[in-house]
């Protein structure tokens, strides 16, 4: 399973790029792996205010729904529009265009509670 | 259900599934895939197109043998059992007194005084107890749940690939019936019977046989079948517009609010559930299952709320994207009034309504 350098990751299995002031935010392979074949993602409106681990929409396989949170507070500033004609951009590449939001970053400390990639191969290895 | 201390069984292809990558999932007592490492759609597709290949050892078999069973079970039943012919498979439903269903099964019967019944896994325990329950003269059951293996292929290319292994010409077979036979040299029932809406047999035969059938099948020729799950199952079946029980059939939900009527005998003199399911026919006004197109990307999915004239009125009872159509599809339970084809109604989903559209069962025929 990729596991990205340069990334940080949630427990929940998203991935975060931080780059200046904004972060990109997307789901991992090891979480579109477990899903399956994603049908529908429901992502967060630009503009919305997000916390830290907070609940913020749900990703749908043929089968499952399942919860996303997000995984670093901020303002949704730009959202992947690709992804509502061709959800199954997260199963084909999670870690690049199929990217989900972007978040106007919030508190800089919030990094600090993310895994580090090495951390995040650990915790999918014990999975 | 599964008594929380009742240890998950596995069926004889448990190794098999490991080793093709396969999730596991608990179902009806047994450790069953519920997909491979393909997915669901690329196994529905290989039905729909090809062939797939399905381990269903974790539904219960039953033996029924004597001169009474067609008398007797006509009395548990509301589909007619003693007039189906040897070689011939039917499908009915036990119903309890008040018309709901206990449980929706096939009959094949192998000769005059041999049957096989199936019944769902989830089921079994339930069946069983029921069947023992009520003794007919002339009758004699044996319970084989786990102990015999069902192996089903499905798909257009299901005869080329099956044949091969069976000694009899299961090409000239018609659909619903059922004959026992030598399958890669051992003794074998072989039953053109399915549960995704395309051509494909079912094979029963002895848990230790299990293995070397489907290792043959999955090394067989240029295209193999593909190993399916049950997750692509019940999508396939969904779109068929076949019922699964605990979903369009509950101990309160029976066959007539099902639309499966054609299948209770109102001609057969008594039959448990008769007076009951004659008197909702008689009223008319029961709430009852129908087919759901979404106009949306939101699939629906059971218990969801179903809303007429903007007042919740129904309930979802299974739902899916279906892969053959493209489009979210759903059941749902329905007042009478809102039940015919083309009613606008919505899907209430996380709080927002998503209009839909009923429509005639099933979603999906095969061409054929």
């Amino acid at each position: 399973m990729p596991v990205p350098a340069g990334l940080l990751y949630s427990k929940d299995h998203e991935w975060v790029k931080i780059e200046g002031e904004v972060a990109t935010v997307g789901i991992t392979d090891y979480a579109q792996a477990s899903l399956g074949d994603i049908v529908y993602v429901e992502l967060p409106r630009m503009g919305a205010t997000l916390a830290q681990f907070g609940n913020i929409g749900v990703v749908e396989s043929v089968k499952a729904v399942s919860d996303l949170f997000n995984p670093i507070g901020g303002e949704v500033v730009e959202v992947n529009k690709e992804l509502e004609a061709d959800p199954a951009l997260l199963n084909r590449d999670p870690f690049a265009s199929g990217w989900m939001y972007k978040v106007k970053l919030a508190d800089a400390g919030e990094e600090a509670n993310l895994l580090a990639p090495d951390k995040y191969e650990a915790l999918i290895a014990e999975a | 259900m599964i008594d929380s201390d009742e240890t998950i069984r596995r069926t004889a292809l448990w190794e098999a599934h490991r080793a093709l990558g396969a999730r596991m999932v608990p179902f009806g007592g047994f450790e069953m895939p519920v997909q491979y490492g393909e997915g669901i759609l690329k196994e529905h597709d290989a039905v729909r197109h090809a062939a797939g290949l399905f381990d269903l050892s974790h539904m219960a078999q039953f033996e029924l043998r004597g001169p009474g069973v067609g008398a007797w079970a006509d009395t548990l039943t509301v589909n007619n059992v003693a007039t189906i012919k040897p070689g011939v498979a039917r499908y009915n439903i036990f119903c309890n007194e008040a018309g709901g269903a206990h449980d929706d099964v096939i009959f094949y019967r192998l000769d005059e005084e041999r049957w096989l019944l199936v019944v769902n896994a989830a089921n079994a325990a339930k069946m069983w107890a029921h069947l023992e329950a009520h003794p007919g003269p002339g009758v004699t059951l044996t319970n084989r749940h786990g102990e015999r293996a069902l192996i089903a292929i499905q798909g257009p290319r299901s005869v080329e690939i099956l044949r091969t292994f069976v000694d009899a010409d299961i090409a000239a077979m018609k659909y619903y019936t059922c004959l026992e036979t030598r399958v890669r040299g051992r003794d074998a029932i072989v039953a053109r019977t399915g549960y995704t809406g395309e051509d494909g047999f079912e094979v029963f035969l002895d848990s230790d046989d299990a293995t070397d059938l489907w290792d043959a099948l999955l090394a067989s020729g240029p295209q193999p079948p593909a190993p399916c799950g049950l997750g692509a199952r019940d999508v396939l079946r969904l779109e068929a517009g076949m019922p699964l029980y605990g979903h369009e059939m509950t101990e309160t939900l029976g066959p007539i609010q099902a639309q499966l009527g054609w299948a209770v005998k109102f001609a057969k003199p008594a039959f448990i559930g008769k007076d009951a399911l004659a008197a909702q026919v008689a009223a008319g006004d029961f709430s009852r299952i129908v087919g759901l197109v979404l106009d949306g990307k939101v699939p629906a999915r059971a218990g969801y709320p179903v809303l007429v004239d903007g007042q919740v009125a129904g309930e979802v009872r299974s739902g899916s994207l279906a892969p053959a159509l493209g489009k979210n599809i759903a059941t749902a339970l329905v007042p009478a009034a809102a039940a015919s084809a083309g009613t606008r109604i919505g899907v209430e989903i996380r709080g927002t309504v998503h209009p839909a559209t009923v429509v005639a069962l099933p979603f999906y025929k095969r061409s054929t």
